[in-house]
């Protein structure tokens, strides 16, 4: 409306201008003097210069805020403000503003879709970033061996474990090939094998295989249980290789010692049955030609019978003790009791082989806190092997004393037999060992001194000992902590 | 015909002396040993005409003595009968490789035993004969 105006009043001032000017100069030449001539240049001609200029300078006015509303809009633009450039009193400039808003106005829309795309992608990369450290934090922290191969069998991971294992640097060994990393000329069988083991699972598409491989450095063999898994892609295309490598050295050794626990038992179980059934065999077939032959037949499966039967008993007992089963009534007991018992036991069969045995007075304050049944097995145990390989007119002297400083009591059984020899001496309380040189001079089940040695470490925490000189004889014992030391403990 | 000669290797004197009653009532000179050294002492000086050993004994065992055995000039070709308490213990292979006759698994027939000597030394003659 403004420029409306202000084109009004340019347009009625040069026209009232023009007319008033007409009118001056026709009044002029219409015939009237000097005077009226120079009254038309006197007041004419200013008067159409002052009406052209007041219409030039309305004219440069209205083009100089035609100017301004540009700059500014451009201004704003260069400030890209373009989504809310100002109303301008201009009526073009404000047609220019509103169509740059409303050109802006849609793409700015566009624009905030963008950004917030952008954010949401960002959010979304710090979310992953964030998972895959904590996959491979779980990754690292797993005890078992994982190693991560591509389709170029090269590694895309691997924990320290597996670092560990192979003897690579798990952090800066990505993209390395499997085999240079793993395996070499100078590596051993079990490396060359693994690598050929998670090459072949990739090329074979195997999805999941598994199989024990034994690694072997300087100081030991260790066996792993390999579980290798295909990782498939797109369209089913393998594109990695996950292993996972778990230490089985220890479950092996067990398993091994269970196996060879079941054969040792096997042969000792048929040692026994292979007297009785040959001797019956032979009693049956009528191969025993007299009544002396016969009795004699019928004394060995009679005796192999009953060793059969203690070895069954032995073997009950220490699988009972080893596995925590046996009810242990543990109260104090006097030692000195508990030996007198036992020695009173063995006296009829010392006195058949002339054997002397010395005791020793008794003594005070000997009480210990154990299962009276238990301890008196293992004294019989000491008290007949004692007998057992003290040859004929020997001595057993049984020692008992008490270290009250050690809070200890300590039973000594020594003979005057055998012997065992020094290389044998560290096996005598292992299970089913018997000394070679003593398999002669008496039967025995070898069980016996292992459970010696289990009543008195591992269920009353003793300590079972043993000394020998072979052709002098041998002395066995125990340590068992004294009562009152118990109960200071609890 | 000559007595034949059996050697008995085993640390289970029951074994000994029961194998020794049936061999004895078949005709058969027995000598015994209870352990590997001991055993191919008396093999190379008393030179059986087979043996019988058990598997498992202090020192050396079975197969080392039958081992031993093969490698001496004159106890190489003595046939050899293996008793054993575990099943298993020895290989296809090895019982080929050392040339065992026969593996006895214990408890054992003593009936059984004695044929398997017989058939052993049987065949043992027919092929000398050849």
């Amino acid at each position: 409306m403004k420029s409306v105006r202000n084109l009004y009043v340019i347009v009625t001032s040069v026209v009232a201008g023009s007319l008033f000017a007409e009118g001056l100069a026709r009044w002029y030449y219409s015939g009237t003097g000097e005077g009226l001539r120079f009254a038309g240049y006197v007041f004419v001609w200013p008067v159409c210069y002052f009406v052209a200029a007041v219409g030039v300078i309305l004219l440069g006015w209205y083009w100089l805020r035609l100017v301004r509303g540009v700059t500014s809009v451009a201004q704003q633009l260069r400030e890209k403000q373009s989504s809310c450039i100002k109303p301008s009193s201009n009526k073009i400039v404000n047609e220019l503003s509103e169509a740059i808003n409303k050109h802006f106005g849609g793409n700015g829309s566009y624009i905030e879709e963008l950004e917030k795309q952008i954010k949401d992608s960002q959010l979304k990369i710090q979310l992953l970033r964030r998972q895959k450290r904590n996959t491979d934090a779980i990754i690292y922290s797993i005890r078992d061996a994982v190693i991560v191969i591509d389709e170029f069998d090269k590694l895309l991971m691997a924990n320290e474990a597996a670092g560990k294992l192979f003897n690579f640097d798990y952090k800066s060994s990505q993209h390395k090939p499997i085999n240079e990393l793993v395996s070499s000329e100078e590596t051993k069988a079990g490396e060359n094998e693994f690598v050929n083991f998670l090459c072949q699972s990739r090329q074979n598409k195997v999805r999941h295989t598994r199989r024990e491989i034994d690694f072997s450095n300087e100081n030991r063999s260790k066996t792993f249980d390999c579980i290798v898994s295909c990782v498939y892609g797109e369209e089913e295309r393998v594109c990695g290789v996950v292993a996972v490598l778990h230490d089985i050295t220890r479950e092996k050794e067990i398993s091994q010692m269970k196996n060879d626990f079941v054969n040792h038992v096997s042969h000792e179980l048929k040692t026994p049955l292979a007297s009785i059934s040959a001797y019956s065999e032979m009693l049956v077939d009528g191969e025993a030609d007299d009544e002396q032959t016969r009795k004699e037949f019928y004394s060995v499966i009679q005796s192999q019978a009953k060793r059969l039967n203690r070895l069954i008993e032995d073997i009950l007992n220490t699988s009972r003790i080893e596995s925590g089963l046996i009810k242990v009534e543990k109260r104090p007991v006097s030692l000195t009791i508990l030996m007198e018992e036992q020695l009173q036991m063995i006296r009829s069969y010392a006195e058949e082989k002339n054997i002397k045995l010395i005791g020793q007075k008794p003594i005070v304050f000997d009480q210990v806190y154990a299962d009276k049944d238990m301890i008196s097995e293992v004294i019989i145990n000491l008290l007949s092997n004692a007998v057992k390989y003290t040859p004929c007119g020997g001595s057993i002297k049984i020692e008992m004393e008490v270290d009250e400083i050690a809070g200890l009591a300590r039973v000594s059984v020594t003979d005057t037999g055998v012997g065992i020899p020094k290389d044998e001496i560290e096996h005598v309380f292992d299970k089913f060992y018997r000394v070679g040189a003593n398999k002669k001079q008496a039967e025995g089940t070898g069980l016996g001194l292992n459970l010696v040695k289990q009543i008195v470490e591992k269920v009353h925490n003793g300590r079972v000992f043993v000394t020998s000189e072979p052709g002098a004889g041998s002395t066995f014992g125990f340590e068992l902590p004294l009562a009152t030391a118990e109960a200071v403990k609890t | 015909m000559a007595e034949r000669k059996v050697l008995v290797a085993d640390d289970e004197i029951h074994i000994i002396h029961v194998v020794t009653i049936k061999l004895r009532n078949n005709g058969y000179e027995v000598i015994s040993a209870e352990n590997g050294a001991e055993a191919f002492a008396l093999a190379c000086e008393e030179k059986p005409d087979i043996i019988v050993t058990d598997y498992q004994m202090p020192g050396m065992t079975g197969l080392e003595l039958v081992r031993k055995l093969r490698q001496n000039e004159t106890t190489k070709d003595i046939p050899v009968i293996m008793l054993t308490a575990r099943g298993f213990a020895v290989e296809d292979k090895e019982k080929e490789e050392l040339e065992i006759s026969e593996l006895l698994s214990k408890p054992f027939s003593p009936k059984e035993l004695l044929r398997s000597i017989e058939d052993i030394l049987y065949q043992k003659a027919v092929m000398r004969n050849k």
